[in-house]
């Protein structure tokens, strides 16, 4: 079976159009997507009703959860004063511009989804706002693919597409009993984890990777491959939607230059608690 | 008629001006700087005395006649004075002419102006007097990596085409950093200015920042600056645990 994944559309309709066709050409057999539908970009209401009207299972993004559950985020989650006011700008002008409808649907989103051994998630297992780096420690990174149960795992939310294996994992854990300092009573054991695999499809509609196409992924079930995409689409309709809408029109320029909105956290694995 | 130890320097913006009358100071004693046309907006007289503290600077008020005397003087024109009808007391009139250009222009009024052609660094020489913007930040306290978002913004085009850029920004740390940009150079800058660390409050030594160019959206940079400026619970948290990093060594 052959199925393609993809996320971080972020209000960007004629990006999503060029996804969708991209996708059709290749004949997929499902699409699954990973949240952060709205946010940023100027059409978060024709997005929305896209994914939904081509029955798309999604699961909730950050920026879906904000928009339902009004913004949560805390301040140690953007990098900078500015990020944190230009993200702060993003999501009152979405908020506003929001349907009921699509308020109601953004809601009703999963936290994740599954499909045999393979797991869907926005950022993490543990939640929507945790960044999965490539870097990621790979200790980490093999506790969240095992936290799934999946053999690979589907994630988003950093913008930046790429595929990591984690193969021969050893993982020794020694536990002392305590009681004695002088001979603690230690037992070893020693396991060995399977193959694990996570995919981050990139983004559809804010790329982070120096380019100002969008990014998604094919996956073929029988082979495993991971086929990561990137599509061409008309960039510019959407930074001229961005000024016509009333969005901040710094929005445009950074998104014509392959930029990020506002730039990722200093620590990405930060998760506000608040 | 007495005469005095007087270097005027002119040229188009980004030439190299103040870096060249840098060089002069190397060494020497008794020097003195007077930049005119920069008005409360001293980055070039700011950056000379952070890098020379023996320097005198005399950046905010004309001097006296006798005070020419004990000095070698330079007097940096900002590009906009328009060098015809400059106007200087006829004690002046030997005074030294240095115009610092970019290679290769020929032909200017600053040729015609000048006893010394210096060869400074590339830029373009605007055929239409270019927009130029400026503000004072003295007070401001900005966040680092907002200001090297915002600056990264600026000198790439996002808020009109920039010739040249140059500023001096207090950042949370308490460090004041120096900030130059000439369009075409593959390496902007930015260096620490050699001032005590300002931990205690709002400084009230000079920052600001010049933006020379076309079409600038002069709004849409005062604006975004002033979204990297932090308030002052932010500032007074932000120096606090700065100061106990610095204590704890």
């Amino acid at each position: 079976m052959k199925i393609a994944v993809i996320s971080c559309i972020h209000g960007n309709y004629e990006a999503l159009n060029e996804v969708l066709l991209d996708i059709d050409r290749h004949q997929v057999e499902q699409i699954y997507c990973l949240g952060d539908l709205v946010g940023y970009g100027p059409y978060p209401n024709a997005v929305v009703e896209m994914i939904r009207s081509l029955d798309i299972p999604t699961c909730q993004g950050c920026w879906d959860e904000d928009v339902v559950e009004g913004l949560n985020a805390c301040e140690c989650s953007y990098p900078s004063l500015l990020a944190e006011k230009r993200g702060r700008l993003a999501h009152e002008w979405t908020n506003q511009e929001i349907h009921p409808e699509t308020r109601s649907f953004l809601a009703q989103l999963p936290l994740s989804l599954r499909d045999g051994n393979l797991c869907f998630v926005h950022g993490s297992p543990h939640s929507q706002h945790e960044y999965m780096l490539p870097d990621m420690h790979a200790f980490t990174a093999m506790e969240r693919v095992l936290a799934t149960g999946a053999d690979t795992l589907f994630c988003g939310h950093t913008h930046i597409p790429y595929v990591r294996q984690l193969e021969s994992g050893q993982l020794q854990v020694r536990v002392s009993s305590g009681q004695s300092s002088q001979r603690p009573n230690q037992q070893t054991s020693n396991f060995s984890a399977p193959l694990k695999r996570i995919v981050n499809a990139g983004s559809v509609g804010e790329p982070r990777h120096g380019r100002t196409n969008a990014t998604y992924v094919l996956y073929d079930a029988e082979t495993e491959q991971v086929t990561l995409r990137e599509v061409e689409y008309d960039y510019q309709k959407t930074c001229a939607a961005i000024v016509e809408k009333g969005l901040p029109s710094i929005f445009a320029w950074r998104l014509a230059r392959g930029l990020e909105f506002a730039e990722r956290a200093d620590d990405p694995t930060h998760v506000c608690e608040r | 008629m007495q005469t005095f130890p007087l270097t005027l320097v002119a040229g188009p913006p980004g030439a190299g001006k103040t870096t060249w009358i840098r060089q002069q100071l190397d060494g020497a004693e008794r020097f003195a700087y007077l930049n005119l046309g920069a008005d409360a907006v001293r980055i070039d007289a700011t950056y000379l005395a952070a890098e020379v503290p023996e320097l005198v600077v005399w950046s905010s008020w004309l001097p006296e006649l006798a005070d020419f005397t004990k000095y070698q003087t330079y007097i940096e024109l900002d590009f906009h004075i328009d060098l015809g009808s400059l106007v200087l007391p006829t004690e002046f009139a030997d005074c030294h002419r240095v115009a610092v250009l970019p290679p290769g222009i020929r032909q200017t009024e600053w040729h015609d102006w000048a006893d010394v052609i210096v060869t400074g660094t590339e830029t373009r020489v605007p055929l239409q007097p270019p927009q130029l913007w400026r503000s004072l930040l003295t007070g401001q306290v900005l966040d680092f990596a907002s200001l090297t978002t915002v600056w990264d913004e600026l000198i790439n085009g996002a808020y009109g085409h920039v010739q040249r850029a140059k500023g001096i920004f207090e950042v949370t740390d308490g460090r004041s950093l120096y900030f130059d940009f000439v369009a075409g150079d593959p390496e902007p800058t930015s260096t620490e200015l050699d001032l005590p660390r300002w931990l205690e409050g709002r400084p009230n030594r000079f920052s600001g920042v010049e933006v020379v160019g076309e079409q600038l959206d002069e709004t849409a940079i005062a604006q975004t600056l002033k979204d990297c400026c932090l308030d002052d619970r932010t500032l007074a948290y932000y120096q606090q645990q700065v100061r106990e990093f610095l204590e704890d060594g």
